[in-house]
């Protein structure tokens, strides 16, 4: 099965990750945000068909979590990274 | 069975997915609303999505009510859709095993039975003995990891031959004039003014004020279309399918901690299914790590069943939702209506899906038997949680 | 050991002689038995056809196992092998019946039959399945021994035949490390029954050269199940699974000879080339006595001249071709040749009898009959089609060459190769290509590979069906004509003409079958081969049994540090995710009682534990739960609930500041992976400067000491003062007990005095006894989940997953205490802010049960009845006791919010023995205050 590069330890069978869904930050005043968008953020996805970035934790591994560019058509791995900076999300 | 046309100028009505429900759609649009200007569009050949890769499975032993007394109206449907449309779709009852292995599990079980039984639908509560009576090929014996403590036994629970209920839609909505247009693939659909105007297709343009999307695993992209936002997730979802042995399963059972349900078909294969994929993807190659996982909780469950050969493994999409519950009816655009979020328990809505869109979009009324499954729901917090009994929900 | 003199095995109830080195198979022909089995529909005899393992005729039951190819599978002394689908013999099967009823039967009937009258469906359904399948499930089938493995290559090669092996040994010798698998028990593909000296001497030096590469290894019998991705292959070897990750792959399958398409193409004695020259040159088996060849090249002439050197007559050999000045009929000067001829029918009854050989006419098709020739044995060498499953699945593009009627490969991924025949050439540059996977593998770049191209097409099949049955598909007993009759119909396209037809959906999956579909449907609609497409490749490419993917079950299973004690002293066990724990211990009632009036002992250890510390837990565990505890002082203890973004418990649990930056947090039974996944997110997202998480759940045992007399055993088991003053509730205390390190936490889930007592788990089993010991005098018993479960429900405290469920919110669930909406951020906060303004709907609340003498179960659903008497689902019972302490029923439930709001409002409890009475309960129905905790 695919093999998934942890940033960590490499590239790695990817039943050793579980996935953390589409990359969604979280809004960072959750107070600020109205009812429409705050529901929009809880529940609506983009859910794309095509490359789009996703969260994955090294679950038997190192526990790092860490992003993927990845082609949901065909799941080739572009790549993973760690985000730039904290997201806060 | 259906014929060829070019594409016409407009339609009154085009549906989007040529699957189960939006076949149903079409075909109670004509016979129970009389709207025969209706355009059916698949990107490839009718039922070649879900309606074509599902385990055939027809059930209505749902969680909550408003569940149970939905598909219980599609499993009447399917029972008698061989004499309305003349052709045998090879309705099976069978009966339903649904086995708990957790005191909690057979908690939700024993509500489930209380839930069906008070709209109606035959269930309730079954011990070891009756289950191996049942089903002589389970081992209820002493399990440390799975005991079988109970199972939820649904009678009406039914297997169907997928591929006729389709054939069977397709043939009796072209007989009273619907347009059915395979290998035709929807790239755009325009709106003025908050609403639909036209839909956009690689044969051509076709003007229309009313779009039902019924696709699975096409939803969002369809709904992105028209700038609808959902809250679905694609999974895959594998199955597969053994060589043909003499009946010995009666029975359809499944099992939520082993995350396996299987039943034999009128052909004698056993035909299997599991949880959705760990993860997220429109890609329907298949793992693995599916056939092994089904492979070890089927022997789990059937220890004899270990010559059994698997002959063949497939996917299929599934959109998933946060409720585990679909999303019918009405959007932000005028015209654009859903019949998505079907999830891994689409194919047995097929039929009373069909016949509430058709009645939404000829009407402008919500029938209120799927009121409670519209898209407003979320922002209403009103969400209707069926992850108790979507078949392997966890 | 492997039978080194001829010995006996069984065979429909018969006693047969086999020789070493045969199959089920050719043990069969060598003793004369030409029909194996009956077909799936119309119960037609059949007979070897491939002896490849790739079509569905020789399928036989062998003891336990149903489906066993008897071709590929060697045959043992004493075996006992039945026919399948055949009542009640195999000679005499009752069902061939249905063949005489074929004019009623063709493709698709079912769905046009057995419609009226409705309820005669089930009754013709019965009969349906009884008819169907082939092999026998024995349900009392012994468990079996499978292994699985992993092993890693720079290259694998698939398919050990000449190509297979040239590029195999290029590769090595170019410094790869290589595996190849092969399904047959030898290598060499068609080296091994070629007939000739040159190919046994050809492959005598090809095996010496892999055995001198000592980083080339070969598995026989081995056979590659599937492509997945990055190289990712299952191999099946007998009981074993092999899973192997690659950096490159060789596909190097070979083709399937495809049959011809004529009437009755399916007797006992129609075989293909490469069956005859199996059994001919490996098992030394002659297949008939009297044969007719049908060839379109040249390997059909060597065949005949294998046969005849055999001592079989040659009856004709008609060659599909017009001659050429290439191919000299000399060769076979005894032999009549028939150019441009083809077979047109076959007859016999059990077996073949005669063919019809009939000239092509200008444009291809078969002509007026001209010869009928007697024989007992036709062989086929009219064509292949290339073995392209995997390379499909892996990927790779294949076109349909309109000229010469092949499919040969257009284009490869990076890191996947082809050889040999399965490109739909004849050549290759097997080595070159081997060199090239190589490089692949071992990182060193090379220009992109095109794929192997020969100038001489595989020779492909050419279909021109006959009147009468022409068979397309053997497994499914599906004719030209039913194939043309879809089309007619309306199922128009490739997909549709397999699903109703059921072409290609049988055991071969589509080897014998799909390209004659592919061209038959072409025909039918009028389009090219190349327009109609192909039915996707799937893996296994062989059936595979279940035990094999499975392997041995392994399910874990967790045990507490105290487990052996629990079974010993009649603990009655249950599942409790992958946990096991002591339900009761023969008397849950007694227990609860013991707790209420002196002490119990409860094992907890399955509890999760997580320990957290650094400076920057208080914020970030006030961010992650809604209660406070970022102000929890040293010392203390704190309850807490979890929530997320959607406002829906996660979790509940119990918080100790052991230290400063010292935090011991429980998370449920079972949770604690998951918790500590959550908390890791937050962390990594930003929120956890200062804050290091790591999960101790297996490094704990943990046990709840509850009752009146709790602080009395405690005492016994140390020195420190541990009063009410120098130990309040809610307080942790690290102390020696018995002289094991624990850490105390004093909380109160069952309501009572109560000390849950962690320790190093390998203290575990002798901290337990001992506690027994010093509380033997105060009357203590050890107690279960049941009992707890008692307890904590007679203070109505909520299990979380059993009266909350995926939906529930902390507010609904009576848990607003838990909220703290002035914390200026945490996780739920948003949600919960609007779950209060729009008001609750539902709530959980407890309740007290009003009709005498009955218990009821949890699940039951809360009803009101309307006007006509017919009953409305309000709400449900999530939790439900006899309570001893109270004399009476109590639970919990989820009521609309109006009528939970006011305690004593009654509701009805929907029962099949009868509706139960109830009224609501607000608050713990014992002890409300807390006096008993806090004691």
């Amino acid at each position: 099965m695919l093999l998934l590069p942890c940033p960590n330890c490499g590239p790695r069978n990817v039943a050793e990750f579980r996935y953390g869904g589409e990359m969604h930050p979280r809004p960072p005043a959750p107070e600020a945000v109205d009812d429409e968008a705050w529901t929009d953020f809880i529940y609506m996805r983009a859910n794309k068909a095509g490359r789009h970035r996703e969260w994955w934790y090294h679950h038997r591994g190192c526990g790092l979590w860490f992003l993927a560019e990845r082609d949901t058509t065909t799941n080739t791995i572009l790549r993973t990274y760690l985000p730039a900076q904290p997201h806060g999300s | 069975m259906w014929r060829h046309h070019d594409l016409a100028p407009s339609y009154d009505v085009v549906i989007i997915g040529g699957g189960v429900h939006g076949l149903a759609c079409a075909y109670y649009l004509a016979q129970d609303h009389g709207i025969t200007n209706v355009a059916v569009l698949d990107k490839s050949y009718i039922g070649a999505g879900g309606s074509g890769r599902n385990t055939t499975i027809l059930r209505s032993n749902y969680l909550t009510p408003e569940g149970v007394v939905f598909y219980d109206e599609s499993l009447k449907l399917y029972s008698q859709m061989a004499e309305e449309f003349d052709f045998n779709v090879l309705f099976s009852r069978r009966g339903h095993l649904t086995l708990a292995h957790t005191d909690g599990a057979v908690r939700t079980m024993r509500r489930r039975a209380e839930v069906n039984r008070l709209q109606g639908v035959e269930s309730w509560l079954i011990g070891p003995n009756e289950i191996k009576r049942l089903c002589p090929a389970l081992d209820v014996s002493e399990h440390p990891r799975y005991p079988i403590l109970a199972a939820l036994y649904h009678p009406p629970g039914s297997i169907i031959r997928h591929d006729a209920v389709v054939w069977g839609y397709a043939a009796q909505a072209d007989r009273r004039g619907v347009h059915i247009h395979q290998h035709t693939t929807v790239t755009g659909i325009r709106t003025a003014n908050g609403r639909v105007t036209g839909v956009e297709t690689t044969r051509g343009f076709i003007k229309t004020g009313a779009v039902l999307n019924a696709t699975a695993g096409w939803a969002t992209t369809i709904a992105d279309m028209v700038g609808v936002r959902l809250p679905i997730v694609t999974y895959p979802l594998q199955a597969c399918v053994s060589e043909p042995l003499k009946p010995f399963l009666d029975v359809i059972v499944v099992s939520g901690s082993l995350h396996v349900y299987v039943s034999q078909s009128d052909r004698g294969e056993l035909v299997m299914g599991a949880a959705v994929d760990p993860f997220a993807s429109y890609s329907l190659r298949g793992s693995l790590a599916f056939a092994e996982g089904i492979a070890g909780h089927m022997l789990e469950l059937f220890p004899a069943l270990r010559h059994v050969r698997m002959l063949r493994q497939w996917a299929g999409l599934c959109d998933m939702t946060p409720d585990y519950s679909p999303i019918m009816g009405l959007t932000p655009v005028e015209g654009f209506f859903l019949d998505v979020g079907w999830g891994t328990y689409g194919f047995k809505a097929g039929p009373i899906s069909g016949r509430c869109l058709a009645e939404l979009i000829a009407t402008g009324h919500t029938p209120p038997l799927i009121f409670p499954f519209r898209l407003a729901r979320f922002y209403e917090r009103d969400l209707v949680g069926e992850k108790g009994a979507a078949s392997v929900g966890h | 050991m492997a039978p080194e003199a001829p010995f006996d095995f069984v065979f429909a109830g018969r006693v047969y002689r086999a020789q070493p080195g045969d199959t089920i198979a050719s043990a069969l022909a060598r003793n004369g038995v030409r029909v194996i089995s009956r077909s799936f529909k119309y119960h037609r005899p059949r007979g070897l056809l491939c002896a490849a393992g790739h079509c569905p005729n020789c399928l036989v039951q062998v003891g336990d196992e149903p489906n066993v190819r008897a071709c590929m599978r060697p045959v043992e002394p004493e075996m006992i092998v039945e026919p399948q689908n055949a009542w009640p013999s195999l000679g005499f099967d009752l069902m061939a019946a249905v063949g005489w009823l074929e004019r009623f039967l063709p493709v698709g009937f079912y769905y046009k039959a057995f419609i009226r009258p409705r309820r005669l469906w089930p009754w013709f359904e019965r009969f349906l399945r009884r008819a169907a399948g082939l092999g026998r499930v024995n349900l009392a089938t012994p468990p079996g021994d499978y292994v699985k493995q992993y092993l890693h290559a720079d290259v694998v090669v698939i398919g050990g035949g000449r190509s297979g092996l040239r590029s195999a040994i290029a590769a090595a010798t170019a410094g790869a490390d290589v595996v190849l698998f092969d399904e047959n028990p030898t290598l060499g593909g068609r080296l091994n029954y070629s007939g000739d000296e040159t190919a046994a001497a050809e492959r005598a030096a090809l095996l010496a050269r892999v055995a001198a590469l000592p980083n080339l290894r070969c598995y026989t019998q081995a056979t590659v199940l599937g492509w997945f991705e990055d190289h990712w292959l299952p191999v099946s070897q007998g009981n074993r699974l092999w899973k192997v990750r690659a950096k490159a792959v060789i596909v190097a399958t070979g083709a399937y000879e495809q049959p011809l398409l004529f009437a009755n193409n399916d007797l006992p004695g129609i075989m293909l080339a490469g069956a005859v020259r199996r059994l001919l040159h490996q098992h030394r088996v002659k297949p008939g006595e009297r044969a007719v060849v049908v060839t379109n090249h040249d390997e059909g002439w060597a065949v005949a001249a294998e046969l005849l050197a055999a001592g079989v007559t040659v009856a004709a050999l008609a060659d599909e071709r017009h001659p050429t000045p290439a191919i000299l009929s000399a060769d076979l000067p005894t032999v009549p040749i028939f150019w441009g001829h083809t077979v047109v029918r076959a007859e016999g009854r059990a077996s073949l009898r005669r063919v019809w050989l009939a000239p092509l006419t200008v444009d291809g098709r078969p002509g007026a009959p001209l010869q009928t020739i007697p024989c007992d044995l036709l062989v086929i060498a009219a064509g292949s089609t290339p073995a392209n499953g995997l390379l499909y699945q892996a990927g790779a593009r294949i076109a349909y060459h309109d000229e010469t009627g092949q499919f040969v490969v257009a284009e490869l991924p990076p890191g996947v190769f082809a050889v040999g025949r399965v490109t739909g050439w004849e050549e290759d540059q097997a080595a070159e290509v081997g060199r090239q996977a190589a490089a692949f593998a071992l990182d060193q770049h090379t220009a992109p590979d095109l794929p192997s191209h020969g100038t001489r097409s595989l020779p492909a099949p050419c279909y021109r069906p006959t009147p009468g049955k022409a068979f397309v598909c053997l497994c499914e007993d599906v004719t030209a004509k039913d194939i043309a009759m879809a089309v007619a119909e309306g199922f128009d396209s490739l997909e549709l003409v397999k699903r109703y037809a059921t072409v290609t959906m049988g055991p071969c999956q589509g080897k014998m079958c799909a390209v004659a579909s592919i061209h038959l449907t072409a025909a039918a609609t009028g389009r090219s081969p190349a327009a109609t497409g192909v039915t996707t490749a799937r893996p296994p490419l062989t059936p595979v049994p279940l035990g094999v993917l499975a392997g041995q079950p392994m399910e874990p299973l967790r045990r507490t540090p105290v487990d052996e004690w629990h079974r010993r002293h009649g603990a009655h066990m249950m599942v409790a995710g992958l946990w096991q724990r002591p339900e009761h211990y023969g008397d849950p009632l007694a227990e609860v009682k013991a707790v209420r009036e002196a002490v119990g002992l409860i094992d907890v250890s399955t509890l999760g534990k997580l320990r957290l510390t650094g400076p920057g837990v208080p914020a970030f565990l006030d961010r992650l739960y809604t209660t406070r505890l970022g102000d929890l002082p040293v010392g203390r203890v704190r309850y807490g609930l979890m929530g997320n973004d959607e406002g829906v418990i996660l979790d509940d649990g119990v918080t100790a500041r052991l230290d400063e930056q010292e935090w011991y947090i429980t998370t449920t039974t079972g949770n604690a992976e998951a918790i500590y996944e959550w908390m890791q997110w937050w962390a990594q997202a930003g929120w956890g400067e200062g804050v290091h998480i790591t999960d101790v759940t297996d490094d704990f045992a943990a046990f709840n000491l509850a009752g009146p007399r709790a602080r009395a055993v405690l005492q016994a088991l140390t020195t420190a003062d541990v009063g009410n003053t120098a130990f309040p509730y809610l307080h942790v205390r690290q102390l020696e007990l018995a002289g094991v390190p624990c850490r105390v936490l004093r909380i109160g889930f069952t309501g009572e005095l109560s000390y849950e007592i962690h320790c190093p788990a390998g203290f575990g089993p002798y901290l337990w006894e001992t506690i027994l010991a010093a509380g033997a005098e105060f009357g203590m018993r050890p107690f279960g989940v049941e009992a707890q479960r008692v307890l904590r429900l007679e203070k109505a405290h909520l299990i979380i997953g059993q009266d909350t469920d995926a939906m529930s919110d902390p507010l609904s669930a009576g848990m607003a205490w838990a909220v703290k909406f002035d914390k200026p951020d945490f996780l739920g906060r948003r949600s919960l802010l609007r779950v209060r303004a729009q008001g609750l709907r539902q709530r959980l609340v407890g309740f007290e049960v009003l009709t005498p003498g009955v218990t009821p179960e949890e699940g039951l659903q809360i009803v009101q009845t309307d006007g006509n008497g017919r009953p409305t689902i309000i709400g449900w019972i999530t939790s439900s006791r006899y309570s001893p302490t109270l004399g009476k029923a109590i639970g919990l439930c989820w009521l609309p919010a109006e009528l939970a709001a006011r305690p004593g409002t009654p509701f009805t409890i929907h029962r099949e023995a009868g509706p139960v009475q109830a009224r609501v309960h607000h608050g713990p129905f014992y002890d409300p205050t807390g006096a008993r905790l806090r004691s």
